[in-house]
């Protein structure tokens, strides 16, 4: 065994308990710090994000990581929770499976919304924080690379993390967008002040969206609302002026009846001229009358609307699981096949330095005896010596890799040590 | 390097903008790293066997150069593949090709059933046939370009009215952009159309009267559909103008600018099939010898 991780995730760990065992980037450090303390020569990095802790160890040769069992008492200490209690929701892979799942993680798969794009930064950071403190080593940094290129292998080949998942990105990035080039020229009129409103208004912002007016029963409370928006308010009493010189109107408000009904509707489109309107209803029950979403140059959706959207990208992800899960299955093979390789390398390394050792002794007896021979023909002999090695240990070098991708070649080394007397 | 350039055909670059578009319509099935720079990279060999193509001809003409309507033909697709190339490289998710493309193709089409004997010309009237020439490409192009923004505009209108979020890879321009285009490209359409026509009665009318070549009778095939294509156009661009204030402008533009494609390939097609004295050389004058000089 040279790798291998424990930790817990979101689907193991209770948030209460996940909330104790999480680390900041000091305590992370701390921990990092002892890590090199109690276990020498091991490597180490530490993952914690809101959603998981996972401590991934490695060490080659004699060095073996530490066990499951040490490792959660490591983090239990660390962060000062009864092991007891951590064993219960703590587990741990090794070898392949540990790779496995760094490469998972860090493509988004085992996140709680599936294929999103944080995770991966967040392991490069715990990745950087492991080599600051000096816990990174040959094996994680393979690992942790090969992670990175699955990652972004997944995000280029499939679309597991393109389509958006919350109501108000889908709203405004497939729909909005899909009515106005820009925002930075356009009025946005939020109507009501419920929570969905600001996170619609974030992502508004970053289109480019500054003229925003926010109309709401309560002067009071859209006057706060606006202080914190950095959006002005409007009276509630105006509603149809307001509407008529909206551009793009987000309503969330509690109002248990229709707001804007088409009789309304009627009076502001007289004054829209051929402005589109986008009406992002978010409200249940809805603000908008639904009739209102057939009057030409109008663009009304519902919460149900977007929710509906929001699932058909849901599904769409789901449906990309088989090609990101083959594309972690090829590189976790690869990178395994490549690190049971470098187990044979000691080995090599002495085959190719006693062959080396004879060859150059036979070449010393032979230019003895031909002392007549100039330098360009001691070259070409030296040379071809050197061929003749490199094609006499081609064919177990190769039979050496082909038996690295299914596992450690323990059977092989051994024959080579035995059959060319190679020490340890 | 001679031999390379005069060796390049129409099918040349013909090949290279199918297998561009092909590209581009495998993208409703399958995502690939790779595509879009193969695609930029036909679209870009297309467009530069393209270019050398009519630079040959042009050189090597006896006559005025590009002055047939096969090169007329060539020309208008050369214009529509370079926008179809600088658009898809500013938006690459934009499936902008799979729209300009088959225009392209089309144009290339057409040009395989024109003649390629060059428009008779007098050195006299060598401006009058230039002006009257450029104007009529531009207003094809115009017209197209109008059709393809329109046809984005009705599709994209469509996704939004069934509340579908955007496929995968192809993603249209938004309304505001595509409306926008269409009210330009009607305007531009009318006004190059009209003049492309009215520069032709004065080449005829230079013609007529200093007895250089022979006119064009005003019942001609030729001047019928293009005073019909003219008239359609000034139509379409007096309805964008008067529709403007009401809510569905944008839908009137848009379903103007694809009827002034149909409109257009119409009048294309009449103009291929029918028996017409335009652009034909007079029984009893001698062909050209040299770059439009006639002895």
């Amino acid at each position: 065994m040279n790798l291998a991780f424990v930790g817990g995730t979101h689907r193991t760990v209770p948030l209460a308990l996940r909330e104790r065992l999480a680390f900041s980037t000091e305590q992370a450090t701390e921990a990092l710090r002892r890590f090199r303390e109690r276990f020498p020569g091991r490597e180490g990095v530490l993952l914690s994000t809101c959603n998981r802790v996972e401590f991934y160890t490695a060490g080659e040769n004699d060095a073996v990581p530490p066990l499951p069992e040490q490792m959660v008492s490591f983090l239990a200490e660390c962060r000062g929770i009864d092991a007891h209690v951590l064993r219960g929701v703590l587990s741990g892979e090794s070898d392949g499976a540990a790779a496995r799942h760094l490469f998972s993680v860090a493509a988004g798969l085992d996140s709680m919304v599936l294929g999103e794009p944080q995770i991966v930064a967040q392991v490069k950071q715990a990745w950087s924080l492991a080599q600051a403190n000096q816990t990174a080593g040959p094996l994680t940094g393979e690992m942790f690379q090969a992670a990175f290129r699955t990652a972004k292998r997944v995000a280029s080949e499939t679309s597991i993390g393109r389509e958006r998942l919350s109501i108000p990105s889908i709203a405004v990035a497939d729909f909005a967008r899909g009515v106005f080039e820009r925002f930075d020229d356009k009025r946005v009129l939020l109507i009501g002040a419920g929570k969905m409103a600001a996170e619609t208004l974030r992502y508004l912002r970053e289109a480019g969206a500054r003229d925003v007016v926010i109309v709401n029963r309560s002067a009071e409370r859209a006057a706060a609302l606006a202080t914190q928006l950095g959006a002005r308010t409007g009276r509630f009493e105006s509603l149809a002026a307001e509407l008529a010189a909206a551009d793009l109107v987000v309503s969330t408000t509690g109002a248990t009846t229709p707001i804007v009904t088409p009789e309304l509707y009627s009076v502001v489109e007289a004054d829209r001229g051929s402005r589109p309107l986008v009406v992002l209803d978010l409200a249940v029950p809805r603000d908008f009358d639904p009739r209102i979403g057939d009057r030409p140059g109008v663009w009304l959706y519902s919460i149900d609307d977007l929710a509906s959207a929001c699932a058909a990208n849901r599904r769409s992800r789901q449906r990309e699981i088989p090609a990101a899960m083959a594309i972690i299955e090829e590189e976790t093979y690869r990178f395994m096949g490549d690190l049971h390789h470098r187990s044979t390398a000691p080995v090599i390394e002495r085959l190719r330095a006693g062959w080396s050792e004879t060859g150059e002794t036979e070449l010393d007896r032979l230019f003895r005896r031909l002392p007549a021979l100039d330098e360009s023909a001691r070259a070409e002999i030296r040379q071809a010596f050197d061929r003749y090695a490199a094609k006499l240990l081609h064919s177990p070098l190769a039979s050496l890799r082909k038996e690295s991708r299914s596992g450690p070649p323990h059977g092989l080394l051994d024959a080579l040590k035995r059959l060319f007397d190679l020490k340890d | 390097m001679i031999e390379f350039v005069s060796g390049i055909s129409v099918v040349c670059f013909a090949a290279s903008y199918l297998v561009a578009l092909a590209c581009e319509v495998s993208r409703l099935w399958f995502r690939s790293g790779l595509r879009g720079a193969a695609m930029v990279g036909f679209m870009a060999a297309g467009l530069l066997a393209h270019t050398l193509f009519l630079v040959w001809r042009g050189v090597n003409e006896p006559a005025v150069p590009l002055s047939s309507a096969f090169d007329w033909y060539l020309l208008a697709a050369w214009v529509l593949a370079g926008g179809s190339l600088w658009l898809t490289v500013s938006n690459p998710r934009t499936p902008v090709g799979l729209f300009m493309l088959p225009m392209v193709l089309g144009l290339i089409g057409g040009s395989q059933l024109s003649s390629r004997d060059p428009f008779p010309q007098s050195p006299a009237t060598q401006i009058w046939g230039a002006i009257h020439g450029g104007f009529n490409l531009a207003a094809s192009v115009a017209v197209a370009i109008g059709a393809i923004s329109g046809l984005m505009w009705l599709i994209q209108a469509g996704r939004l009215a069934r509340k579908q979020a955007p496929l995968q890879g192809f993603r249209m321009p938004s309304l505001e952009k595509l409306s926008h285009t269409c009210r330009r490209t009607l305007l531009t359409a009318a006004w190059t159309a009209a003049a492309g026509f009215v520069s032709g009665l004065v080449l005829n009318a230079v013609n007529r009267q200093r007895g250089l070549l022979d006119t064009v009778p005003w019942n001609d095939p030729v001047v019928l559909r293009m005073g019909g294509l003219v008239a359609w156009l000034v139509v379409a661009a007096v309805m964008s103008r008067a529709v403007r204030r009401r809510p569905d402008a944008a839908r009137t533009r848009a379903v103007l600018s694809v009827v002034s494609l149909c409109v257009l390939m119409i009048s294309i097609l009449w103009g291929l099939f029918g028996a017409t004295r335009h652009g034909v050389p007079p029984v009893d004058l001698p062909q050209p010898t040299a770059r439009g000089a006639l002895p």
